[in-house]
């Protein structure tokens, strides 16, 4: 899909800054610094997703999901390779959480919430832009292969046409944790974003 | 809004109420001033506050020890958020008491969903919290945690006991090989013929311990995950005939024919040589250990696309029932009690032989008929070699033969 250089430098910028809020929320709930890379992004058609995000990474992958509504509808999907998950949900409980290095039953439960602030954080940033609420579903957390993950996606509201899709590196004191991130969204919602950004709405 | 869909409204509350008091979670709502509009009888029952007692109450109110990250989710999903909580990272909603007495948790466990509560117009009019109790699965995760330390704890002393005997018991068997040396050359005065006798079999004897230690130490190395590979570039037919070199006293004393076959060409592999060549020894010395007439054979091939090494040693020895085969795999094992008896040895031979070569990307494996003889396969993986066309081809050669 194309899409002119200009609005994709302005998604860039809005996802950028969604990514800072959460890593700057993650970095005060843990005490601990978090960084984050300025994402790299992709606009595709539904169909492409899997073809894209497969240049990306590959295997089992652990998933946060959440829908979103409002004026901008659509799924929402972090995704992170399961050691890495594993290694970050250990991070952020101080050894606590993914005993043995496993995605254990607390260590998805933190996940679930790590995934919550990181996707709350850039979805709010569209809500802000667009000055219109943008109410989210509550988080569920799987671990499956890309085609599983694409299979759930689907808005309440219109059939996903088009994704968003952003890679980052969170930079943790111990270690760097690469994340994607998948916005799926309707033809409707691509418009009114993409409307918003040039400044129609 | 008219009287029916007042009804109804009624009617929706009652049912989500009691839907509220059938869970086996906590489910509170506020409104967008905080104040308490819903507490099922889950909380009830957890907190000792009657719903009665706190509708119309705030939250802080009622928990004055409540954290400020819990009232600041709950700020957040007033304001239309929709806020996780989980109990190993941003800690317990509710400070409840702990639904247990052993363990450290002074408050209950939770993982909390806070939902805003949203009205026909899509604007936030207070929020709900959804508290779910997971202490006892803490609790067990903290003591499956603790079992983990424990048991990484005891790893790394044993590891460290490994190390330490590996020294501790080489240098005094060292000592005694050494001085039993200089005794028998006269370097401390004239030996007589017979002290000559002891001195060999101290000498053999301190061999013979040394060769245990070594099996024993190699076993723990490589089941405490200690044992390294060391790849160099060796070429499997020198292996075997250096193999073959060490036991040649043993085929000479026992009366023993020795045939070996290598490939005409170097086969370059990239491997341990040093654990290729303690695996063939084994095996080797066993064959010698349990034969008492006939050959023993060392064959080394190159399989036919090129990609492993076989290294076959076989024996006409008494043979091992077919039932016994895998046995002889397993650690301090000797199938036949008269053999153990009359062959010493640790039972370890062969199942270091087998780890060593399985951590090298390989196998051994054994094939016997009782009475017959054995042959014990050895495949190793082989990186570069001149025969990736495929074409197996040998040598051979009369290492060593003595008459029987």
């Amino acid at each position: 899909m194309n899409v002119d250089p200009v609005d994709m430098d302005a998604l860039s910028e809005l996802f950028n800054v969604g990514l800072h809020r959460a890593a700057a929320s993650l970095s005060e709930l843990t005490g601990q610094r978090i960084g984050v890379d300025m994402p790299r992004l992709w606009v595709c058609k539904a169909s492409e997703i899997e073809e894209r995000m497969l240049s990306l990474l590959r295997g089992e992958l652990a998933t946060v999901h959440q829908i979103f509504s409002g004026a901008v509808a659509g799924d929402a999907v972090l995704l992170i390779e399961p050691d890495k998950a594993a290694a970050l949900a250990r991070f952020m409980t101080s050894g606590e959480a993914a005993i043995g290095g496993r995605l254990d039953q607390s260590a998805r439960e933190v996940l679930v919430e790590i995934g919550n602030v990181v996707l709350g954080a850039c979805l709010s940033s569209f809500g802000d832009m667009l000055h219109v609420p943008v109410t989210f579903s509550v988080p569920r957390i799987h671990v499956d292969s890309l085609a599983g993950v694409l299979a759930a996606l689907r808005t309440e509201t219109e059939e996903v046409q088009y994704a968003v899709i952003a890679a980052t590196r969170f930079g943790l004191s111990t270690m760097e944790v690469d994340g994607y991130l998948i916005v799926a969204v309707g033809a409707k919602s691509l418009a009114r974003i993409f409307s918003a950004m040039s400044g129609k709405a | 809004m008219s009287e029916v869909s007042a009804l109804s409204n009624m009617a929706l509350n009652a049912l989500l109420r009691d839907v509220g008091d059938m869970l086996e979670v906590g489910v509170v709502s506020v409104d967008t001033h905080g104040t308490i509009i819903g507490w099922n009888r889950w909380l009830e029952s957890v907190s000792g506050h009657r719903a009665a007692d706190v509708l119309g109450r705030s939250l802080p109110d009622l928990f004055p020890s409540m954290g400020p990250a819990a009232i600041a989710a709950l700020d957040r999903a007033v304001a239309g958020a929709t806020v996780v909580l989980s109990h190993g990272f941003h800690r317990f909603f509710l400070p409840l008491q702990s639904p247990i007495d052993h363990g450290p948790y002074e408050f209950m466990q939770q993982n909390t969903r806070l939902l805003p509560i949203v009205d026909a117009n899509g604007n936030s009019v207070g929020a709900t919290a959804i508290i779910q109790d997971v202490t006892e699965r803490v609790h067990r995760e903290a003591e499956l945690r603790l079992a983990i330390e424990r048991a990484e704890a005891a790893n790394r002393a044993k590891s460290a006991f490994l190390a330490s005997m590996s020294h501790e018991l080489r240098t005094p068997i060292g000592a005694v090989a050494g001085y039993t040396d200089l005794l028998r050359d006269g370097i401390f005065g004239e030996v007589t013929p017979a002290q000559v006798v002891h001195l060999e079999r101290i000498k053999r004897v301190s061999a013979h311990l040394l060769h245990i230690v070594e099996e024993i130490l190699t076993f723990a190395r490589v089941e405490a995950g200690r044992e390294e590979v060391r790849i160099t570039e060796t070429d499997a037919g020198t292996v075997a005939i250096e193999a073959s070199a060490v036991i040649q006293p043993m085929l000479e004393k026992k009366g023993l024919h020795f045939d070996i076959c290598v490939p005409e060409t170097a086969v370059i592999m990239h491997t341990d040589a040093v654990k290729v060549r303690q695996i063939m020894i084994n095996l080797l010395g066993n064959a010698v250990k349990f034969s008492s007439k006939g050959t023993i054979r060392l064959d080394v091939r190159v399989d036919e696309p090129g990609t492993q090494v076989a290294f076959i040693v076989s024996d006409e020895g008494p043979g091992i029932d077919e039932e016994n085969l895998e046995r002889i795999f397993e650690p301090f094992t000797q199938v036949e009690s008269t053999l153990s008896r009359t062959h010493e040895g640790t039972g370890l031979g062969l199942p270091v032989s087998r780890q060593l070569a399985r951590l090298m990307g390989g196998d051994l494996v054994a094939e016997s008929v009782k009475g017959k003889g054995s042959t014990f396969t050895v495949l190793l993986p082989i990186v570069s070699s001149p025969y990736a066309g495929g074409t197996i081809s040998g040598e051979h050669l009369l290492v060593g033969e003595s008459s029987s």
